[in-house]
């Protein structure tokens, strides 16, 4: 790790001789191994290892950023970049890079993901455990991550990072119309529930048997926190100050404003024990715990130093890559790990007091007619359950949710107790801890 | 740039733990970013990529590993990974490829104006050419963001049976996302623009006429857009409809690995299974076609990642279901051979079938042919808001651009128009197709880490009898 810290250091310096005013580098070291599985069995075992310097480098508001795909022989990089600079044109949106020397907490590595060999033993345990509850056709993915960080500023950030996840995804089908899917996320491989995961999935499996054509209407909605994991995707990635400023958001000039019900309490924490806990953010800040919805109040965007700045604020910690992505900026603002804060009720509670509804395990394809006002519509998938009375009475399928992404999260009224840590394919992004939780009288839609 | 050696040398370790099939790729890009927003220079950002990767086929399993560190201790370090990783898949039922005759060759896409010779400024200004055309039309754009990408890809790949396939690929893609309000009210147009070549690709776009009228065409939807009364009409479709529905409701479900399950946990399964090629999906007008071989197109290919010549496949034909998309492995398991649908975003990720250019074929209408016959419809050019289910059934589209259609004559624009309609009926209800096809650059999403892939999509007119609207 210092290793990494080290070639940042070093890369600032050599960027700042050949004239740079403005320098992040940071070096990225990242380690990946992956079983596919489906049809209860292993498709195909993977790995890759990566080994890049996100560099950003500015000459007055003459900015550019690269991503250098090794990490020796950086300096002619470095000037080549810096050279580059001279000639591109200014940002007059640019705010400069964070000031200041910071101290970070130091997160802990699990070294059983870091030497884990052979992965394939929890796709195992995973497809039994499906098959125990009688699924009858299992699938998913299951990844050991672990990744090194080093980065320095010409604001005076030196710092190193490091992190390991051990990621499980379970999807269980007891027909061909009727599965389930669970989860398991966690740091460590101790936290590692395979069998348990597949379980879960096979239960929704079972549950999920026979299902019938979902009727339109409105319904009371009780979804997993899977299915919110899909909802937190683009709800969070709106709360981005960059997402605001061209007006990509439901939540521009929201703050202070009811954006939920006042069940409702959004967070953004990278500090917490999770496969997402970092020490700082892409500009060397420490990373902290920021309350982004109060109670249904929206009290702060996702902020960068630029974009902070901007909206004459604080940074809140949440720059992003270096690198562009679409639609997205250098540093584009971005939740690290959001959290839903729980409630009070449990799972049973939630379904015995819903007289009209439908439990929903999970989503997909969320799509948005208009950003800025809301509408959008999902496809709930996996087990789909019809409350009635307080009951589960059966299986439905073929359904939409055809609504507003603003309403759905003040029709929330109640919250599990419990809450899991998520983090689906690229759904159920980035990785969270949600509850389960209810949203009263959403409109569902189907095909005519 | 590609060390041809050093395939050669990580081949010859990979034969050396007889492998049903070793394959090798080593892979150089050169990539360009630009964004702006609001009228100012967001974002400027370059980089240079290589790295290699090893696929090894054991009967007993898969195993793939990829490093963008290029040299021979790398290259060995994959070989020994790749190959202990396919010893620990244990697979059930043997792993099959279908047989493929070995190909020695090289193939590229010229451009007449190199990506790489084009300045950063010069690329700049041409993003600024667009913003300050979108608000030369009057109209107020309270969104602005644009972003060029250009990259340019060598790549060499070799297996253990002789393959040996050099290619050079330069791509060009233009993004923008614009919200436009007009009486307290907006509407958005996310749009995406790409290909295969050079810089002479954004001639092609015109894309100083097209952003403008895209303006002006969502103000009118706000200010003149009426709502459709919900119930049974004529539907119209533009191209762009047309295509994201060849995509999504053709293209996905007839993707061989997801038929076979293996896409089952993240992209989904697919309504059709193996057993279905022959049956009647739509009407004798459905005939959608993959074809990765049209000249300059966003989803252009010569030879796919398993070195199989592409070709066209004729996915639904006159209505019937008729061909899926195959790589070795799924083509083997049905008896077949690879039809060359094997793509990969990157060296970094494992091939995985995917589509190339997805199309309707064209039929033998005029455009203005279509409507004379709707007494009662609406032309839906363009949309916004879309998804399909994991088994690609139930789809729905908005309108981003939508007019009535009253006794064979276009009337005023219908605003938000949606369609939620089964697979089998949306291709079912079709009962004429105009002649021109047109096409559209996408990035189609699949694959576990998930691999943005470079499309078309398109087609000609569609028209609809008798589809629910609301």
């Amino acid at each position: 790790m210092n290793e990494l810290k080290e070639i940042s250091q070093h890369v600032v310096e050599v960027a700042r001789s050949a004239g740079a005013d403005d320098v992040v580098a940071e070096a990225i070291v990242t380690e990946v191994k992956q079983v596919r599985f489906s049809n209860s069995q292993v498709d195909a075992v993977n790995s890759w290892s990566e080994e890049h310097l996100a560099l950003l480098v500015a000459i007055g508001k003459k900015v550019i950023s690269s991503d250098i795909r090794t990490l020796t022989d950086l300096d002619p990089h470095a000037r080549a970049l810096v050279s580059l600079a001279k000639k591109v044109p200014p940002s007059k949106t640019y705010e400069g890079v964070a000031p200041g020397r910071f101290k970070y907490r130091r997160n802990p590595v699990d070294g059983m993901i870091v030497k884990l060999r052979d992965p394939s033993r929890f796709v195992h345990e995973a497809i039994a455990g499906a098959e125990g509850f009688g699924a009858n056709n299992v699938g998913g993915t299951f990844y050991a991550i672990h990744e090194r960080v080093g980065l320095a500023s010409s604001g005076g950030a030196v710092g190193a990072d490091e992190s390991t996840a051990a990621d499980l995804s379970v999807r269980a089908f007891s027909q061909p119309e009727a599965s389930g899917h669970a989860v398991c996320c966690t740091p460590t491989l101790t936290g590692m529930e395979a069998k348990k995961t597949g379980e879960r999935a096979g239960e929704f499996a079972s549950h999920a048997r026979d299902p019938v054509m979902g009727e339109q209407g409105k319904f009371d909605l009780i979804v997993d926190p899977l299915f919110l994991g899909s909802f937190i995707q683009s709800t969070s990635s709106m709360l981005s100050a960059m997402r605001v400023e061209i007006s990509n958001s439901m939540y521009a000039k929201k703050i202070g404003k009811r954006v939920a019900s006042d069940e409702v309490t959004f967070i953004d924490d990278p500090t917490i024990r999770s496969t997402t806990r970092r020490a700082f953010d892409h500009e060397g800040v420490p990373t902290r715990r920021n309350v982004l919805i109060k109670d249904g109040i929206l009290k702060t965007y996702l902020h960068n130093t630029g974009t902070a700045k901007r909206f004459k604020t604080k940074t809140t910690a949440n720059a992003g890559p270096l690198i562009p992505s679409a639609y997205g900026s250098a540093a584009q603002p971005m939740a690290f790990h959001p959290v839903v804060v729980p409630g009070d009720w449990n799972k049973d509670e939630l379904i015995a007091d819903t007289k009209r509804g439908l439990y929903i395990n999970n989503t997909w394809y969320t799509r948005y007619q208009n950003y800025s006002t809301g509408e959008f519509s999902t496809i709930p998938r996996d087990a789909i359950l019809r409350v009635e009375n307080g009951e589960i009475v059966g299986a439905v399928k073929n359904i939409r949710i055809s609504d507003n992404m603003m309403n759905f999260w003040k029709s929330i009224d109640a919250l599990s107790r419990k809450a899991q840590d998520i983090y689906w394919w690229e759904e159920a992004a980035p990785p969270s801890t949600l509850p389960t939780v209810r949203a009263k009288q959403m409109t569902i839609t189907r095909s005519a | 740039m590609i060390d041809e050696d050093l395939a050669e040398y990580m081949l010859d370790a990979a034969s050396k733990h007889t492998p049903v099939l070793a394959e090798v790729r080593l892979e150089s890009t050169r990539c360009t970013q630009l964004a702006l927003k609001a009228g100012q220079v967001d974002t400027i950002a370059s980089s240079q990529d290589a790295g290699m990767n090893v696929k090894i086929f054991f009967a007993s399993g898969v195993g793939f590993s990829s490093s963008n560190v290029v040299s021979k201790a790398e290259g060995l370090r994959l070989v020994r990974q790749a190959v202990s990783q396919a010893k620990s898949a244990r697979r059930k039922s043997p792993c099959t490829l279908s047989a493929e005759k070995a190909v020695r060759t090289s193939w590229e896409v010229r451009q007449k104006k190199s990506l790489a010779d084009v300045t950063t400024e010069e690329k700049l200004d041409y993003l600024r050419s667009l913003d300050s055309a979108a608000l030369k039309t009057g109209v107020k754009v309270q969104g602005r963001y644009y972003d060029l990408k250009d990259w340019e890809t060598t790549r060499f790949f070799g297996n253990s049976e002789g393959s040996r396939i050099k290619s050079f690929i330069p791509r060009m893609k233009v993004e923008s996302y614009n919200l436009v309000s007009a009486k307290g009210e907006t509407e958005q147009s996310m749009r995406e623009w790409g290909g295969s070549g050079g810089w002479e690709l954004k001639d092609e776009w015109n894309l100083l006429e097209v952003l403008p009228d895209e303006m002006r065409m969502l103000k009118k939807q706000i200010e003149h857009g009426k709502r459709v009364k919900p119930g049974k009409y004529d539907l119209v479709c533009g191209s762009e409809v047309t295509g994201i529905a060849a995509h999504e409701s053709c293209g996905h479900p007839m993707e061989g690995d997801r038929i076979q399950g293996r896409e089952m946990s993240q992209a989904g399964r697919s309504f059709i299974s193996e057993d279905m090629i022959g049956q009647r999906l739509g009407s004798k007008y459905a005939t959608v076609i993959d074809d990765p071989g049209i000249p300059g197109s966003y989803g252009y290919y010569a030879y796919d990642e398993e070195g199989v010549k592409a070709r066209p496949r004729y996915l639904y034909k006159e209505g019937l279901i008729n061909e899926f998309l195959h790589n070795r492995e799924t083509g083997s398991k049905m008896g077949l051979v690879s039809n060359g649908s094997s793509r990969a975003e990157s060296y970094l990720r494992e091939p995985i079938v995917r589509m190339g250019n997805t199309f309707v074929a064209p039929g033998d209408f005029e455009e203005d042919e279509l409507f004379g016959t709707v007494k009662d419809g609406v032309l839906m050019n363009s949309f916004t808001e879309w998804n399909i289910d994991d088994k690609r059934y139930n789809q729905k589209y908005v309108s981003r651009e939508a007019y009535f259609i009253k006794d064979g004559e276009l009337a005023g624009p219908a605003r938000k128009c949606t369609i939620e309609i089964t697979t089998p009926a949306f291709w079912s209800a079709i009962d004429a197709v105009t002649k021109k096809v047109r096409f559209d650059a996408a990035e189609c999403g699949k694959g576990d880490p998930g691999q943005g892939m470079s499309v078309f999509t398109g087609g000609p007119m569609l028209r609809l009898r008798g589809v629910s609207l609301r």
